[in-house]
């Protein structure tokens, strides 16, 4: 079955290290794919690869059917593809709601002609985005925050801020880039309850994750990586028991 | 009282100057030296289509405008697709190298420049009526930059200052808006060069040299970047001291490099010992009061 | 037979020319190689240099390896206080890039204000004349400044490469400019690197200027255009690439000099911004020149980007 994203035969290397090997990965619709294994497997050189962020040597990547290659990653976010990053890079300068009123894919407020002439446009756009961030905060228990800075705000709680701008602008397909790292408590349940509804309102998300009981909670599959090739693929409980992938984790 | 003219014509078009530049380096980030060749530019453009081509002066200016515009695009396009970095030394190159080709052109004057260039609005109304058009062009560039500044697009602009790569994951073009933003600050300065060549009726190369990119660069260093009235404060200012030394009745050949030496001087002093500038800049991006949207 | 004269003539003094472009060139991209610095301000360190030169050979009548010297000393002199007062405090700050360039950048103007002031803006040479008696080698003029010009070029060139491969300087140079986080593990101390590379960088520049300004005449500003030619040639030759910088140096110096058989003379300072065009546009990473291993790692340029990569990394 053809998913939202498909990825074939990629392939890198810097300086004869290589950091992806003939990967293929598809991501459905709805689900939520894990991807772990040990550092420096090529995990997050993957999402890069992905995004159009590096170059790949070989292999295609395509966005429901549509190839990205070539394209810059801006393109890329325009055509449905998201990602959040492991240090949030969050915008310092802009309060909460700022950040995730940026993250819109139009902006109207931006030309002249509008702000001249069609105000009642803008004004009406304004009050769809600013809904649509309130409701992001609001499911992640972030409503009180809203003006507050991105610095102000303790670590967990910045990365669900980065989830919500990575969901601002509608895309069909959603990297997470250790989206648990550092989080946890309230701001731990609330990712997990957020990952699930995305998938469940259609996205296709892939997840890279260090901690193993995040994934095995959330993930319907799992990828194994090991020196920038898939080692192994199948549901995240058989993973987890393969004692020669426990290994070359743990080995690590 | 002409002399008063002139000095507040100047005074004026060096904060047009320095607030477009403002908006260049300090909104945009981008880094260049070349300030002064657009307002060059948009001079002799203005000053040669209406002296030699007989176009009437409004829009001899405007395609004076036009041209640093297209101008500035021409140099930002291919240096800012490697990175800000080459942007910058570009804009050195860029800043030289046009002069060169002005200083050897005959059509330009070469280094002796143009004379007799078509007056602009003084026959039929008076000199009174160029300063207040200096003066409402001055105020609208301010308007417009603060205007730009703190709406959406100033939030954007936020965005791309802090983090380029985040700008991109939330398909922004980083590129593009700086581009814009350059060629909206270079053609600003061309705008202004043809008001300044249209009053003075005469321009030549040394008058648009890097004295006056270490000039323009103080003004908003000194002044504040990223504050709407910084670079204006920073443009009086620093147009009062070089009026101040003029009264010393020093040498030319003294008065342009202790000009020099003070704006210089100046920018270094602040950068270490105050570098927000006189007025400094409220880091956070806030919005403009939302009143437009609430009333109705 | 006329033409193969001519294009002799222009390419030995072509080579002959390229030395002082080779010798910034070279301290232009030492410098960005090892502190990853656009130092801006080599421009201020070339005027300093050359002004010393001036006034101890033509105001105090001081005979030549006298001034020499003294310049030399003056010049290390400033290079010094520019990294120890200048970037030393910039990198403790953590300023920007942005800061860095208006920085330097107005630190040669500074320089070259003051130069106004006192020398006015009237060409300087060194020496009362640049005329140097000429020989010819078959039809070939070879200017007197010609041998000794290239004679301590390349022995100054090859002190340098012998330095930087032999001398554990040297090799802790080439470490620094590829990973300095890894260097400073290893317990080389950047801040001794950064001097050393400066001071290098700094004699360059005073024996490339007393080279110019005993060839052609000098103004308070025209050490900016000749950092620009460094500057593309650094482009040219890769950055990183020390060894390329100078090689794109004389190959710049004889493009330049062969172009007067094709554009009038006026032009010619003009080429140089076509360089630069060019280079940006089309040779943003440099020629393509093989890279070797140095004992730290891998070298620079293609290292694998950190866990999210940032766009620069990538070619």
């Amino acid at each position: 079955m053809a998913g939202v994203l498909e990825v074939k035969n990629l392939s890198k290397s810097f300086d004869g290290i290589v950091v992806a090997r003939h990967v293929d990965l598809t991501l459905q619709s709805g689900r939520v794919l894990g991807l772990i294994g040990p550092n420096g497997a090529g995990k997050t050189s993957l999402f890069n690869l992905i995004c159009g962020v590096v170059k790949p040597d070989g292999g295609t990547v395509s966005l429901e059917g549509a190839p990205l290659d070539g394209r810059k990653f801006h393109q890329r976010v325009r055509s449905g593809l998201s990602r959040t990053w492991q240090h949030t890079r969050l915008f310092p300068s802009l309060p909460v709601i700022d950040n995730l009123l940026v993250g819109t894919t139009d902006y109207p407020g931006e030309r002249l002609v509008n702000v001249l002439f069609g105000r009642a446009r803008l004004r009406a756009h304004d009050t769809v985005a600013r809904d649509k961030a309130q409701g992001f905060l609001g499911k992640m228990g972030l409503s009180g925050v809203a003006d507050d800075l991105v610095s102000d705000l303790p670590y967990g709680q910045q990365k669900l801020v980065g989830v919500a701008r990575a969901l601002m602008g509608d895309a069909k397909c959603l990297l997470l880039d250790e989206p648990m790292a550092g989080v946890e408590g309230q701001a731990y349940a609330a990712m997990q309850r957020v990952v699930r509804e995305i998938a469940e309102s259609g996205v296709a998300v892939c997840v890279v994750e260090h901690n193993i009981a995040f994934v095995r909670d959330l993930c319907d599959e799992g990828v194994f990586m090991f020196s920038g090739a898939i080692m192994a693929r199948g549901s995240v409980a058989e993973l987890i028991r393969d004692p020669q992938l426990t290994e070359l984790y743990f080995g690590h | 009282m002409e002399y008063l003219y002139g000095i507040i014509i100047i005074v004026g078009l060096y904060v047009i100057l320095a607030t477009s530049f403002n908006l260049i380096i300090g909104y945009g980030g981008l880094v260049s030296i070349a300030h002064p060749v657009f307002f060059a530019l948009g001079a002799y453009t203005s000053a040669i289509l209406s002296r030699d081509f007989s176009v009437p002066v409004l829009l001899a200016m405007l395609a004076g405008m036009l041209v640093a515009v297209v101008a500035s695009i021409a140099l930002a396009l291919p240096s800012l697709r490697v990175s800000g970095d080459y942007l910058m030394i570009a804009s050195i190159g860029f800043q030289l190298g046009i002069l060169e080709v002005i200083k050897n052109l005959r059509f330009t004057g070469g280094p002796g420049g143009l004379t007799n260039i078509p007056p602009f609005l003084i026959r039929d109304f008076g000199r009174e009526s160029y300063v207040l058009l200096v003066l409402a062009v001055m105020l609208g560039v301010i308007a417009l930059v603060w205007w730009i500044s703190r709406g959406d697009y100033g939030r954007a602009m936020s965005a791309m200052r802090d983090d380029e790569l985040a700008f991109s994951s939330i398909g922004r073009d980083a590129i593009w808006m700086k581009i814009a933003i350059f060629a909206l600050g270079s053609g600003l300065a061309g705008f202004a060069g043809a008001l300044y060549a249209h009053y003075f009726r005469y321009i030549a190369p040394e008058q648009f040299e890097i004295l006056q990119s270490s000039a323009i660069l103080t003004m908003v260093v000194v002044g504040g970047m990223r504050t709407t009235w910084g670079p204006a404060i920073g443009a009086l200012l620093l147009q009062a001291l070089p009026q101040a030394i003029t009264f010393l009745n020093l040498p030319p050949s003294v008065l342009g490099p202790i000009q020099g030496l003070l704006f210089t001087g100046l920018v270094l002093v602040f950068m270490f010992v105050r570098p927000q500038g006189l007025v400094p800049a409220r880091d956070i991006w806030r919005a403009a009061p939302r009143s437009n949207a609430e009333n109705r | 037979m006329q033409d193969t004269t001519i294009i002799l003539q222009i390419l030995w003094t072509s080579l002959a020319t390229s030395t002082y472009y080779v010798l910034f060139a070279v301290a232009f991209a030492l410098v960005l190689k090892v502190t990853r610095l656009f130092n801006f301000a080599q421009a201020g360190v070339m005027t300093i240099a050359f002004y010393t030169a001036f006034v101890l050979v033509q105001w105090l009548e001081w005979p030549a390896w006298a001034a020499f010297i003294v310049m030399m000393v003056v010049t290390l002199a400033a290079s010094y206080a520019l990294e120890r007062i200048g970037f030393e405090a910039l990198r403790r700050r953590g300023v920007s890039v942005m800061f860095v360039f208006v920085f330097t950048f107005m630190v040669s103007e500074f320089v070259a204000y003051v130069a106004m002031l006192i020398f006015g803006t009237w060409p300087q040479t060194i020496f009362p004349t640049i005329f140097w008696p000429v020989t010819l080698v078959g039809e070939i003029a070879l200017s007197g400044w010609d041998l000794p010009a290239m004679g301590t070029t390349i022995a100054a060139l090859a002190a340098f490469f012998a330095f930087m491969r032999f001398t554990r300087t040297g090799q802790f140079m080439v470490g620094v400019a590829d990973n300095p986080g890894l260097a400073e593990l290893y317990g080389i101390d950047k801040r001794q690197i950064f001097l050393v590379t400066m001071l290098i960088a700094g004699a360059f520049v005073g024996l490339g200027m007393f080279l110019y300004g005993t060839r052609a005449q000098v103004l308070p500003q025209t050490a900016l255009s000749l950092m620009l030619f460094a500057i593309v040639a650094t482009i040219i030759g890769g950055i990183g690439n020390v060894a390329g910088a100078a090689v794109a140096a004389v190959i710049l110096g004889i493009v330049q000099n062969a172009s007067i058989l094709v554009i009038p003379s006026e032009w010619q300072g003009f080429l140089l911004y076509i360089f630069l065009f060019f280079a940006i546009v089309f040779f943003p990473n440099g020629l393509k020149l093989p890279r070797r291993r140095t004992r730290f790692g891998t070298a620079t340029r293609n290292t694998p980007p950190a866990g999210d990569a940032s766009p620069e990394a990538q070619a």
